[in-house]
This record gives C-alpha cells, structure tokens and sequence, in this order.
C-alpha cells in the first residue's frame, strides 16, 4: 500500500459523486440568498459557543484548495460540477502519475536544466508527495468557484495605480543595482524565514498553492489569536473598541481589532510593517506590498461545524484603483498542525549564496585566464 | 461534445492559474542547471527539519572512495500529517536521487528531484514494512483526511 494510493483512490470517486448530485451543502449565508418559492424552508445554521456567549472559531483549520485568487478569463464565477469535477481529477491524476515507479536505471537529469518552471526553477523542485496544495475547488454559498474574489465582478484584481506601476518600477531598478544574491537582506521574506509565502498569514490570509496552509484559532474573552503553519506566524487580534496607536508601531501583518458583528467577527488590520510582501504567491508579482494606506476588512463566519466562511475586503488605494473583495472556506483539519522552525534547516540560504559567490570566483577566474584583448 | 470541451479549456486554465509561483526558496536560485547527478546510496543520516528535511546518503565512488550527499526535499510537516515520521526511513535504506548539485560545486549538496528505492518506486511508496501509512497494519497511523465538505 503506498502514501498516495489513498488520496488518488478517493479523488476520482469525489470526482464522479460531484458530476452525478446536486449539491446538499447550503451554508448559512446562502440558505439566506438563495431561498426561493419552490425551495423548502433551512433550518439557520447555529455555531457552538464559547463561554462568553460568542461563536466558537476554535481549531485548526485549512484554506488549501484548487481555487486561485483570480477567475482564470473566459470562466463564469460559478464552475458547473461537470467543470468542477474535471478539474479536480486532473489534481488526482497528477498525484497518481507522480506516484509511479520510475526507472531504476534512469540517468541523471539533462545539463542545462530540466525545463521546469515556477519554483522549481530548471532543476526539478523535489517529487510531488512533498506537496499538499489542496484537492478540491473551493465551495462557497452553494456554488463552486472559479475565484476568490467576487468584487470586481470579473474575479479580476482592479487595475494597478500609476503609484503602483511607478513603484514596481522602482523596485525593478532598485534590485538591477544590487545583486538579487548579495546578501541576506536582498532575499524574499519567507527565504529568510521571516514570514510565510505572500500573503499565507495576510492579511488577507489566503493559501499558497504549495503546503502547509493550515491555521489554528484559539479565543479567549479579548482576544482572538490565529496562528499561520507556515514559518509560525502569529496574528493576535484585540477585540473592544480600538484604540489609538503610534505611527510607529507597525507590525508585521499590521494591527488588527475585531469587533462581534451578529455570529460574525470582523476584523480590521492597518499599520502594517511597510516591508512586508503580501504578493509572492498570488499572482500578483512585485507590484503590491504594505504601505500606510492599506486597510484590510476580513470577516469570520462558521456556517458549518467544519466550515468558516472567510470574506475579505482590501482597501489599498495606493496600488489599487478600487478595493476589492474575496471569499474563500476555511475547511476543519482532524490532522495536527506542527512547529515551522525555519531557521533550524535553512541551508537553502547558505546554498544560494554560496553559489553566486562560487559563480563570481569562476567568472573571474575566467577572465583572468582570458583578458580582454 | 461541446460540454466536454468547455471542461477541457476550464481544467487547463485553472491549472495554469493555481500552478505553484512560489515556495521557500526558488530552486534555480540553489542548483545549478549545469551539474546534473544521480547518485545511488544509503541512508547515514535524516534531518527531519523545517524549512526543508534533508537526507544524507552515503554513496561508493567510481574510484571507489565513499562520499556522503545532502538531498534536499520538502517540509516535513506535510509528511507528518500523512503518518510519515523520521523513522519511517531506516537507516541504511539503499536509495537512487536524480537532482541538480548546488552551484557551489564544494558542497556535496543536491535537490531530490527524484528520489526512489532501488525498484524505482517512490520515496516512502514502500510496503508496509517500511513504515508507509494508512495501509490498515499500523495502528498509530493517521485517519484518512475527508473531503473537504459535504458539498
């Protein structure tokens, strides 16, 4: 019996049920949208409560799923099961083909790279049993969807500001005077284990298409805390109404209050660490990070026992030239989430940096042995 | 048939979207392109850490000296959630990597792009014996994860 066989015996099954039934799942907030003549009266949907009377979000939880941020173009918000279902078998049937034997007398990999793309970077990244990227297209009030956003209408970011461009122009010639290898401080964040990929611990806390996006939510009477898997980022959410900070308190993934809205908590994050880097893993390249005008709204609602609707609004009218808004469930673990002690291991930082410097001492040795004439 | 195809177009759209832009580190960034290896050995030593666990395997030279090799996987964490500790791979355990060495060529050092038993299946495809999960037979393994709604 191997590691995977149980994961891609179950897919296409889930696959074949998701073309054949009509969806049963109706979230609290959709039984209220969708409620029609024809359609019979659901029971609301009422979430345990902590000893303070207030829904209970305590857990673990996972946001993987199959959904990007956003709607790929020609796609409607709401994917047909029959699409749904295709898509979601091709997850399956790459775990599957990644799983099969290989051959034992196989050389080694071509020179000059394999081919890959993205992280793996033409060398291949490592096999896919790594890999917990999520298997399902996520499924929010009662519809299967293409995206996570839903403002703008298109699942589409809004268009950048001339701020933004002008900054990511910047950036670009920043990063053309110094080398991207030089030193430590010229790396990504979460290569120098400083926070999660993009935006994994936000806010907006969304997945990053590789692993590990799991969280747990603990509450207490004036606090909520949510803890990112991913290099161990921790949110701590003060309840009650805010109170004034100094400018000069900017931490990392901002400061956040929350407020009870009914069974849903809303939260409000502003003052976020101007370094920080919310865009690596979704799609949005160098153009957006953390600045003085962001303001991110999420909201928190259990619509199920192994379900919390995650809606989010970005307010970042520096880079962007309208806000806009994403929904997304976030799924119950029965597994355990672990520590990510990212330090511990990181010889990937030694390696990088090593290797420009080997590259450099090989160029000049180079051209010491072949002056310019 | 048009249903189908609209499937089709849909499936490869949203794997283009959701393909992965970012991880840890880059690998191109670590490996160089031009130095590609296989390396046949055995287990010396696993460090099952964050951000990437690392394995070490001892190989046999051509000229018969013994080396011993860093392979660089993934998070641990994930295999963790699947059952799969450090212990599930004995010392000892004869492996055959295909990867990239690092580009400072000093380091004994490469990514496990393939990483296989002798027989070529899988790291960790094994049989029971070898501590593989879920296969019924061990009773500290991890429940099977559930879908993620009753959609």
């Amino acid at each position: 019996m191997s590691l995977v066989r149980p994961l891609f015996r179950r897919l296409p099954l889930a696959a074949v049920l998701l073309a054949s039934i009509v969806p049963r799942f109706v979230d609290a907030q959709a039984a209220t949208a969708t409620t029609s003549k024809s359609a019979p009266a659901r029971a609301r949907y009422v979430a345990p409560r902590t000893p303070d009377g207030h829904p209970d979000l305590q857990g673990n939880w996972t946001n993987a799923t199959l959904t990007p941020l956003e709607r790929p173009a020609g796609l409607p918000r709401a994917l047909s099961k029959t699409q749904a279902a295709a898509f979601e078998k091709v997850r399956a049937d790459t775990v599957e083909s990644t799983a099969k034997p290989s051959d034992p007398n196989r050389t080694a990999p071509p020179v000059g790279g394999d081919g890959s793309t993205g992280a793996a970077g033409n060398v291949g990244g490592y096999n896919y049993v790594w890999i917990d990227a999520g298997d399902h297209v996520a499924f929010v009030n009662g519809e299967l969807r293409s995206s996570f956003i839903v403002d703008p209408a298109n699942g589409r970011l809004p268009p950048l500001t001339p701020a933004a461009r002008a900054w990511a122009q910047q950036r670009g010639a920043r990063n053309r005077r110094f080398g991207q290898y030089d030193n430590p401080e010229n790396r990504p964040l979460a290569e120098r284990c400083l926070m999660s990929f993009g935006s994994n611990a936000g806010p907006p806390m969304l997945p990053n298409g590789f692993y590990n996006n799991n969280y747990t939510i603990v509450q207490t009477k004036n606090h909520v805390m949510i803890m990112t898997e991913m290099v161990h980022d921790v949110r701590i959410i003060k309840l009650g109404k805010p109170v004034p900070r100094s400018p000069l308190v900017r931490p990392w993934m901002g400061e956040s209050w929350g407020r009870w809205e009914g069974d849903t908590l809303v939260v409000e994050t502003t003052g976020f660490y101007p370094l920080q880097e919310l865009s690596q893993s979704v799609g949005l390249g160098g153009a957006w990070g953390a600045n003085d005008s962001l303001r991110v709204v999420e909201k928190f609602t259990r619509t199920r026992d192994n379900v919390i609707l995650y809606r989010f609004t970005v307010h970042d009218p520096l880079n962007f030239t309208a806000p806009w808004s994403g929904e997304l469930p976030m799924i119950a673990m029965e597994e355990q989430i672990y520590e990510y002690a990212c330090h511990e291991g990181n010889y990937a930082m030694s390696n990088v940096l090593s290797g420009a410097r080997s590259m450099e001492r090989e160029a000049a040795a180079k051209k010491k042995s072949n002056p310019p004439e | 048939m048009r249903t189908a195809r609209i499937a089709v177009v849909a499936v490869g759209l949203l794997l283009t979207a959701t393909a992965p832009l970012w991880a840890h580190h880059a690998f191109g960034a670590e490996f160089d392109p031009n130095a590609p290896i296989r390396l046949q050995g055995k287990v010396v030593k696993l460090e099952w850490v964050n951000p990437h666990a690392w394995i070490h395997i001892e190989i046999v030279t051509k000229a018969g000296t013994k080396e011993v090799w860093m392979v660089e996987g993934g998070t641990p964490n994930t295999l963790l959630r699947r059952g799969l500790k450090r212990e599930s791979l004995k010392f000892g355990t004869e492996l055959i990597v295909d990867g990239y060495q690092t580009k400072d060529h000093s380091l004994k050092r490469a990514n496990g792009r393939d990483v296989t038993f002798t027989n070529g299946q899988k790291f960790f495809l094994g049989s029971s014996g070898t501590g593989a999960p879920k296969d019924g037979r061990d009773p500290t393994e991890m429940p099977a994860k559930k879908p993620p709604t009753d959609r």
